[in-house]
């Protein structure tokens, strides 16, 4: 039998929490759809708005990355930290204070996007559904992390609940969960018969209905990896920003040759991912615009990190967009 | 089994370091910077590149399909040429074709080859009591430096004059100025001397036509030239993937390579087939005229042919080693070749994968971002992340099972 290979463990912990919990870091449901407010939006029907509970991981996954920065990824301390939830009956350590050291502020932004990119939708004309108890986890970072054989599994219970929503269309906010669901689960699993499109796709189609956003400075895209390289979205940003009147300046490397914001480096390597941030926002702030836009929630997280001198204002696009009806 | 834990955690500190690293940041912001100003230069101005790198992904598909029938050709075709052909399983016997070619207590002039490096040839070759110089100048810096190569085209990418003038001073027991003139000029009197007393020079090659036995060798500092045409014998050490159907092929192969190593034309270009000869005297043809007498090629698989067979992995054999894709990786240009071991940044993980390891290189496929810039820089459009993924799959699946 070969020997145990031994892998960082938040790897493992990563994986365990999806595979068992449907969430990366094991945010229940009740904690995930605490976004919909006021929104009462019906659990069926035919557009199905999916978050993935992506956003809301954010404010979680930073709080956790400061933690790491100063624990050796390889210590066993790190890994109490990462297993807080599951360790917490053999440890004594309070998972609750690892998820209540997420600030307060950061939890209701982030939280706030999937409130105001439904928002936006419906007031498109979109009749949304949210599956708010039975919303599960993409499963993309199984799929990063090379856990194939556990997706495959994963995968079906996703699919199952997806297609119990009777859903014909699914509105990804996250570009990871339309590329999992456009690319790979067709090839792994019995996907319902559903189109798969991201916000800003469904945004761009009706984008001549968007109320205009006072903003008298250009502002700068970010454009994400996975939204313009994988999905080759990229244009339809640009529409948007025209349509509601904002002009824009492009960085040095947008479009199809953007510069990876060093996200996914951030759980394995912090600090480097960190540095990495920081260059791309030099990039954009390089273009002289004082604020920039950014498509997807891990590199909003990532962006945010390599931003701490504030070199230039961040907004995700929806946060921008939705600017237009706070007027 | 390696423990990935244990070998993660320092391969990290390193990466983190050199991250913070004074001089490779500032050198790295150069080079990126030069590299993309010149590449889009050489493509604007032989806009026929991007159409000419599709058609050598053609030639590059057929020849992995058929590498073995090609590699069969081409030693045959050495032979004719009356050069002698070898093919080496892995790096133990490709060491002891070389040194049984060689033999012990001769000096050996080198010129850069990454398969060189693969197979730690040097080393191998100074254990059998030879004395080997590198003799392309960021190599030397290196061998002087007992330094590894930081970047597959400009090794000492890391090294800034200052260094190399401390470097220099020791070595050449004299003050050598921080002055690039001057550090190229005292190691060019240096080698001028070992080439014509070399009994041996090694080269690698960056493609071989099948047809005609042909190798390629592209370069800038003229050192290959020396190399490969003053000492009486010539070696060289060529991957089996390197290998195309014709010599035409080859040279569209060897345009699109130097093109996208960030030149319009390259300094040099060495085409050899067979050691030199002349049929001056009553037309009768004499082996051994003013270059080589003697001429070798070592064709060495390594883990290639497994990579070959396995459709997942294949086109990563297409690589030219422009290295193009390294400019454009946002960990390499914070790392350099930190974020590597022979082989460099992600296409480099999937390479170590096969030349090594996937439990050696898992700590590299795990710090590939998979973003896919190198993609879009990529000649060959190697789909370097799709690799990455399944490698990863590869490393976790012990874990699993």
């Amino acid at each position: 039998m070969p020997a145990k290979k031994k892998i960082p463990p938040v790897l493992e912990i990563l994986r365990d929490n999806i595979v068992n919990k449907g969430n990366p870091l094991a945010l229940n449901a009740k904690q995930n759809s605490s976004w919909v407010k006021d929104l009462e939006l019906p659990a069926k029907g035919d557009i199905l708005f999916y978050t993935g509970g992506e956003y809301q991981l954010l404010p979680y996954i930073d709080s956790l990355v400061k933690t790491m920065t100063i624990v050796d990824a390889t210590s066993s301390a790190f890994s109490l930290l990462m297993g807080a939830r599951k360790l917490v009956n053999m440890t004594g350590i309070n998972a609750e204070k690892i998820y209540a050291s997420a600030l307060a502020k950061d939890k209701d932004r982030y939280f706030s996007i999937n409130y105001k990119a439904a928002s936006i939708l419906r007031k498109l004309g979109y009749e949304i559904c949210y599956d708010s108890t039975g919303e599960l986890y993409s499963g993309a970072l199984l799929h990063e992390l090379g856990f194939w054989k556990e997706l495959k599994g994963y995968a079906v219970k996703v699919s199952d609940a997806i297609r119990a929503t009777g859903a014909k269309t699914i509105v990804c906010i996250s570009p990871h969960s339309a590329e999992m669901f456009k690319q790979v689960y067709p090839e792994i699993v019995d996907f319902p018969q559903v189109e798969v499109k991201t916000f800003i796709e469904m945004v761009w189609e009706k984008r001549d209905l968007l109320p205009p956003v006072k903003y008298d400075s250009p502002v700068v895209i970010h454009d994400s990896c996975r939204m313009a390289r994988d999905l080759g979205i990229f244009q339809q940003f640009r529409d948007v920003l025209d349509a509601v009147g904002v002009s824009y300046v492009e960085p040095y490397r947008c479009k199809e040759w953007t510069t990876c914001c060093g996200g996914p480096d951030k759980m394995l390597f912090p600090e480097l991912s960190k540095i990495m941030g920081g260059r791309r926002v030099k990039e954009l702030a390089d273009t002289g615009a004082a604020k920039a836009l950014i498509s997807c929630p891990y590199c909003l997280s990532a962006i945010e990190s390599g931003n701490k001198d504030n070199t230039i204002l961040v907004d995700d696009f929806v946060e921008f967009i939705y600017r237009g009806y706070e007027n | 089994m390696s423990d990935f834990n244990k070998d993660f955690g320092e391969y990290k500190k390193d990466l983190d370091k050199a991250s913070k690293d004074e001089n490779i940041n500032r050198a790295l912001g150069r080079a990126v910077k030069s590299y993309r100003e010149n590449t889009d230069a050489a493509l604007a101005k032989y806009p026929h590149t991007l159409a000419l790198a599709e058609e050598v992904r053609g030639i590059k598909d057929y020849s992995m399909e058929n590498n073995k029938q090609l590699l069969d050709q081409a030693m045959k075709v050495i032979e004719s040429n009356h050069g002698k052909a070898f093919y080496a399983e892995d790096r133990e016997a490709a060491i002891r074709i070389a040194n049984e070619i060689i033999g012990t207590g001769k000096v050996i002039v080198k010129g850069k080859s990454m398969l060189g490096e693969e197979l730690k040839l040097r080393e191998g070759l100074e254990e059998a009591g030879n004395e080997v110089w590198e003799t392309d100048l960021g190599e030397f810096i290196l061998q002087l430096k007992k330094d590894r190569p930081m970047h597959i085209l400009s090794p000492a990418i890391h090294v800034p004059r200052e260094q190399v003038a401390e470097i220099f001073s020791k070595f050449f027991n004299k003050e050598v100025p921080p002055d690039i003139a001057e550090e190229v000029a005292v190691v060019r009197e240096f080698l001028r001397e070992k080439y014509f007393t070399a009994d041996v020079g090694i080269s690698g090659a960056n493609v071989v036509a099948a047809d005609t036995g042909q190798i390629v060798i592209i370069e800038n500092e003229g050192n290959v030239r020396l190399c490969t045409g003053a000492p009486p014998v010539h070696i060289a050490i060529v991957g089996i993937e390197k290998l195309v159907p014709t010599f035409l092929d080859a040279m569209k192969t060897a345009e699109v390579t130097w093109r996208y190593a960030n030149y319009g034309a390259p300094g040099y270009v060495n085409i050899i087939s067979g050691p030199s000869k002349t049929g001056d005297i009553e037309k009768v043809t004499t082996y051994g005229a003013h270059g080589p007498k003697e001429f070798y090629v070592i064709f060495v698989d390594n883990g290639r042919s497994k990579m070959m067979a396995d459709k997942n992995y294949r086109q990563a054999l297409h690589c030219l080693r422009c290295g193009g894709c390294m400019y454009e990786c946002p960990v390499f240009q914070v790392t350099a070749g930190h974020f590597g071991r022979t082989y460099l940044s992600g296409i480099g993980s999937v390479w170590e994968s096969f030349v090594d390891s996937v439990d050696a290189a898992a700590p590299m496929l795990y710090t590939c971002l998979r973003c896919g810039r190198c993609v879009e820089r990529c000649p060959m459009k190697i789909e370097v992340p799709t690799m990455v993924g399944k490698l990863r799959s590869e490393v976790v699946s012990d874990d699993t099972e």
